[in-house]
């Protein structure tokens, strides 16, 4: 299989000869064939943040960076000088296609990030130029898309960060992981996600009823029929991830945008909010509590960031069926939030004064807030309290380190709305300096490369089947592997779980 | 001191024992190693530690008992077969001893893949038992004694190591005490044990021998956790009454294939191995145990028994509607009995004869004794190290079925590690641990020590992540080299083995790699072989073998001068060629989890308070299993990469790693 993958690259090496005449006479640098997979993986991400960003950093770490640099740029040079920025036209190793022109750096290890041989990709800022260029590093030998903090991670091991830096290195692989998860929930509510899960499920299966075979067919009733069904399993799986990969349509829409999600109690005045943002009666206000059952959602562009703003179903227990489904849902928005609006009357507060802060909290964590960077704490109707009665409010939460950004305001008078929105605009220029954040086509750029990857992998099952079982299941184990990286991990014990259940084993 | 009891040894064993234990022995009670339980598990652990050189004590309530197979007369079998292979190349017993007494050799899953092979041994369980006897007494430095113990003896930890006290000897039943700098407790069901007859229930570990009752008393007063497990055995029948004429009839292999790297073949003649049956069990079967299910409590209790070794019982009872297969089993070369496989029942003796009634060949079969159901105490492996020493008593080991495991395999696996670790840690030296990455022992030891246990723990190969290397028939090349360096409980010859077949494989492997040919040629060579049409270029012999259908012997015939020699290795060089494709990607994830192992993680971390920012699910998942590694902690549920982060932050920063920058080693 290995030779065969081999030679398949051969055959594109092949292509690039005839293409390019003087690569003939030109001697290729040792470096820029491809390396043994023995090295370890080569991993690709984007770096750069999002936003409104003319450039994007793309870069890629491990023993295959040379040659990824050779495959996207086809230099007639060689590689270029390390540490030095070079302009050159970069293009899709298969097609040829120009993709950008962009500046390249080549850092060769160990004197680099990670230690490793990296290469960095400085192009255009644009998603369609950004997804085409992961796609086209997906697509080589050897590369792999990285995971939350693994660039961190492999400098972390090869001993490149000094304390300070390890230090804050668990929050950010946190706050990566994070945005994924998130990212992850969002897409997998939807039809891709449903169909994700299908295969994923009937892989698992595939996978407990060939180790089922294995394990236990020579001393027990495994009937025979399972190896079918485990190729009936395998062929219908390639077929609809083959079809899946070549739809033109590329799956669903993708709602893009950060997340921010307005909650609270019952009428402590979200949707006056919501429209105090928007500048427009975006939802109906009323002042009876339960106005609002359903999630209000409106597209927003905030201080140039892209934002989807939710106006949610107030928090209480209910036994209307409709508001119950209204909470439900609140609920799972805020599960998804990349940022929560937290919105509390402040009269509730002044009542309960004595024990503010243990209200507070419980507050906050009935709202899922894991992190006190993903949540503004916003006080309405301070209109309705006095100046001292305030004053003493603000002295008590002053001493709450631990509370996120507090904004005092009233959707009422107005007073407070400018000083909030100026608070919201600065925690979306944080949260859009995360790369991973809301970006759609890299997500899916991700899914693509995985699939791909699941689908090799069911190859060699095919291949190997009929001849070495171990090898086969390996096939499948490692496509299970890949899939896990969108649907999340399947475990061994999972996999004996399934045994147990669909077979009667009683050695 | 001498035993009191020499009854059923043999008479020159008895000579031989007494003069041992006085000649050996006159500096008083004093050990090195003391291990409790003579079971599959304590054996090797005995012989271990005294291969290295500890004076050792092997305890027991009955010399005679020593080596017994209280269950099924075979060894061996899918992914226990790897185990068996794995304590041989450790030097162990078990895989000697039935070459020498097996009666019937079969290798499964042939036509799945020599990954996966499952090497198989029914064996004479008279022969085995009185060979294993033989076996220890023939060890040097080992003492063996019958008596209970009753009682640890504990004194202040070592300042230096974590633990909370230390283990100086044990008391035994007569008030005896027996000092020890190690303790090594495999003592199978007998912890708490009883037995289940129908409705009514006996104290015991196992028919007609004594529980350990003060043993398990003096554990609870340590603190150390306690579960509660169930297991099973059936009835045993008298051959001369079964019918066997209309049964499907199993032979042996043609060409046994030995369990021990040390034999070329077994001790049996292929021909004279004893024949196995196979039967299923009727629709009658099922309503036997539905009638009688008031008068079985065993089944009806809910202590944990196996998902995967269940009662007849609880088989028709979850799959109903079924025939479910019965292999009927010699139990030796001169025995009246046959063990019938599958059949564990806990139900009245009435109720087993008349469910018998109802399976082909058995209709008229007399039961010599009848099955039953133990119940048992066994320790959560969760505080033990990877060494199987215990983490809150320095000295105290653990193996067998003590640490919630079933099978004699995982037992003997687990009773050579802790035999050389108990070595090791009498002589101060560095212990011994096998990783996930080199041995089913590796995930046997990492599965218990880091995940615990919920129901009885048996090997399967699907638990191993790095099937295609950890083979059955490379565990020499695996295990026996680094043995030898880092423990010193591996005999000389043994390495000289290893160390053979090492050199002439490599040897093998780099001339089949010299030989190319064009692939037009080969084509030619091998017509039949069929090597792609499109394929061009040179390609080498040990590409070629890779080849479904190609053989050594093909090969050798095109290279007869080159070949010939290396033709007694032919079938473990034609397993490298194959797995070898796929060799690079399982090393190379190999060595992800290796680094990660490296981490080591300080047993008495307290997780619910330490200063690193970690949520309170991860701290809590972690506070339970105490991972030994990063490695280990990764593979809990709920601990995320951030968390790793984090604890690998703290380690650097706590200074509990050496020098910054550099790698964080302990081990």
């Amino acid at each position: 299989m290995l030779w065969k993958r081999i030679s398949k690259l051969r055959t594109v090496l092949g292509v690039l000869n005839r293409k390019v005449p003087s690569y003939g006479r030109f001697k290729p640098r040792h470096f820029c064939s491809v390396p043994p997979v023995g090295q370890g993986h080569t991993i690709f991400a984007l770096s750069s943040g999002r936003g409104k960003c003319g450039v994007a950093v793309i870069r890629v770490s491990g023993p295959a960076s040379a040659f990824c640099l050779c495959q996207l740029t086809r230099m007639k040079q060689g590689l270029p000088p390390p540490r030095t920025a070079v302009l050159h036209s970069i293009s899709d190793p298969n097609s040829g296609e120009l993709l950008d022109r962009g500046l390249l750096l080549w850092f060769p290890g160990p004197q680099s990030f990670t230690g490793e041989d990296c290469a960095e990709f400085h192009v255009h800022g644009g998603p369609a130029v950004i997804s085409a260029i992961l796609q086209a590093l997906g697509s080589l030998p050897g590369l792999r898309p990285a995971e939350a903090g693994e660039f961190t991670r492999r400098a972390f091991q090869a001993g490149k960060l000094d304390l300070t830096e390890v230090e804050g290195l668990g929050d950010l692989i946190h706050a990566e992981t994070e945005a994924q998860r998130r990212q992850a929930l969002r897409q997998m509510a939807g039809d891709l996600g449903h169909l994700y899960q299908t295969w994923s499920h009937t892989l698992t299966r595939a996978l407990a009823h060939l180790e089922a075979f294995i394990d236990f067919s020579e001393e027990e009733n495994i009937e025979d029929g399972v190896l079918n069904q485990v190729d009936n399993f395998v062929r219908q799986l390639q077929m609809e991830i083959h079809s899946h990969l070549h739809d033109n349509r590329r799956g669903e829409r993708l709602r893009s945008g950060v997340h921010v999600v307005i909650a609270g109690e019952a009428n402590a005045g979200k949707s006056s909010l919501l429209n105090a943002i928007c500048q427009r009666p975006a939802a109906i206000v009323s002042p009876i509590a339960g106005t609002t059952r359903d999630v209000v959602e409106t597209a927003l562009d905030i201080g140039g960031f892209p934002v989807l703003l939710s106006d949610t179903a107030g928090l209480r227990d209910t036994h209307d069926i409709i508001e119950k489904e209204g909470v439900r849902r609140t609920r799972e928005r805020l599960e998804q939030a990349d940022l929560t609006v937290a919105l509390l009357d402040v009269v509730g507060l002044l009542e309960a004064s004595n024990k503010l802060t243990h209200l507070l909290f419980s507050f906050l964590e009935d709202l899922n807030v894991r992190q006190k960077q993903q949540c503004i704490l916003v006080l309405n109707k301070i209109d309705l309290l006095h100046k001292k009665e305030l004053n003493d409010l603000h002295c008590a939460l002053k001493k709450e380190e631990d509370l996120p950004t507090v904004c005092w305001l009233s959707c009422k008078t107005g007073s407070g709305i400018e000083e909030f929105l100026r608070v919201l605009r600065a925690e979306l220029e944080i949260l859009c300096g995360n790369p991973l954040l809301g970006m759609p086509s890299l997500t899916q750029a991700r899914h693509r490369s995985h699939l791909h990857k699941c689908l090799e992998a069911l190859g060699l099952y095919e291949y190997y089947k009929r001849a070495d079982m171990a090898l086969a299941a390996e096939g499948l184990r490692s496509a299970l592997a890949s899939l896990g990286r969108i649907t999340g991990k399947v475990g061994a014990e999972e996999i004996l779980n399934l045994i147990f259940r669909d077979f009667c084993i009683g050695k | 001191m001498l035993p009191r009891r020499f009854c059923h040894c043999h008479r020159a064993r008895l000579q031989f024992l007494s003069t041992r234990l006085i000649g050996q022995n006159v500096s008083g009670d004093q050990y090195d190693v003391i291990v409790v339980g003579g079971g599959h598990a304590g054996t090797e652990a005995a012989a271990a530690a005294a291969r290295g050189g500890a004076q050792t004590l092997l305890v027991t309530q009955k010399l005679s008992t020593i080596g017994t197979l209280s269950c099924n007369p075979s060894f061996g079998g899918i992914g226990k077969g790897h185990l068996v292979r794995e304590v041989d190349a450790l030097d162990g017993l078990c895989g000697r001893l039935c070459d020498q007494t097996g009666i019937h050799f079969k290798v499964l899953n042939r036509s799945k893949g020599p990954a996966v092979w499952g090497l198989r041994a029914q064996v004479d369980r008279l022969l085995y038992r009185s060979a294993m006897q033989r076996e220890v007494c023939a060890t040097a430095l080992l003492n063996v004694r019958e008596a209970s113990v009753e009682d640890l003896m504990v004194e202040d930890p070592d300042a230096s190591r974590p633990g909370l006290a230390r283990v100086t000897g044990v008391r035994l039943g007569d008030g005896a005490i027996v000092l020890g700098r190690a303790v090594i407790l495999t003592t199978g069901t007998f912890l708490s044990g009883s037995l289940k007859f129908g409705t009514s229930s006996v104290p015991g570990g196992r028919l007609g021998e004594a529980p350990s009752v003060g043993l398990s008393l003096s554990l609870s007063e340590l603190g150390f956790t306690k579960g509660r497990l169930k297991t099973g055995t059936p009835p045993r029948i008298r051959k001369e009454s079964v019918n066997f004429d209309k049964l499907e009839v199993h032979h042996g292999d043609e060409r046994p294939v030995p369990f021990s790297f040390m034999n070329a073949e077994v001790a049996i003649e292929p021909s004279q191995q004893l024949l196995c049956h196979l039967t299923y069990t009727t629709p009658g079967v099922e309503d036997v145990v539905r009638d009688t299910l008031a008068a079985n409590d065993h089944v009806q209790q809910d202590t944990k028994g196996p998902r995967y070794c269940p009662s007849i019982e609880s088989k028709v009872l979850r799959f109903p509607g079924r025939a479910h297969q019965v292999w009927l089993e010699p139990e030796g070369l001169n025995s009246e009995l046959i063990y019938p496989q599958g059949l564990s029942m806990t139900m009245p003796v009435e109720a087993q004869v008349a469910l018998l009634r109802h399976i082909p060949g058995l209709e008229a079969a007399d039961i010599a004794a009848a099955g039953y159901g133990v119940q048992y105490d066994y320790l959560d492996p969760r505080q033990l190290h990877p060494t199987l020493e215990t983490r809150k008593v320095q000295g105290l080991f653990m193996a067998g079925q003590i640490n919630g495991t079933t099978g004699y395999e995982e037992a003997a696996a687990q009773g050579i590690v802790a035999g050389i670790n108990a070595f090791l840690h009498t002589r101060s030296l560095p212990p011994f641990t096998i990783s996930r990455t080199e041995g089913y022992i590796g995930v046997l030891i990492d599965d218990l020590t880091s995940l615990g246990v919920t129901e009885p723990y048996r090997m399967f190969t699907s638990r191993a992540e790095f099937r295609t290397i950890l083979r059955p028939d490379n565990a020499d090349q695996r295990l026996t080299e680094r043995a030898y360096h880092q423990t010193g409980c591996i005999s000389g010859a043994r390495v000289v083995t290893a160390r053979h077949i090492a050199s002439r494989l490599s040897e093998g492997i780099s001339l089949l790699k010299s030989l190319c040919l064009s692939s037009y040629r080969w084509k030619q060579l091998l017509p039949e072989v069929g090597i792609s049409q499109e394929r061009s270029g040179h390609m080498s012999a040990f590409d070629v073998l890779q080849y479904r259908g190609v053989t050594l012997d093909a090969l050798a015939a095109v290279f007869p001068q080159d070949l010939v020699p290396f033709l007694d290795l032919s079938d473990r060089i034609q397993v490298e060629a194959l797995y070898e494709p796929h060799a690079e990607q399982q090393k190379l994830d190999m060595e992800q989890v290796r680094r990660d192992e490296q981490l080591v993680l300080p047993t008495d971390l307290d997780y619910l308070h330490l200063p690193a920012s970690l949520s309170i699910e991860a701290r809590e998942v972690l506070h339970r299993h105490r991972p030994p590694t990063i490695a280990a902690a990764s593979r809990l549920p709920g601990v995320t990469p951030a968390a790793i982060m984090h604890l690998l932050y703290f380690l650097r920063a706590s200074g509990q790693q050496k020098e910054a920058g550099g790698p964080l080693v302990e081990r």
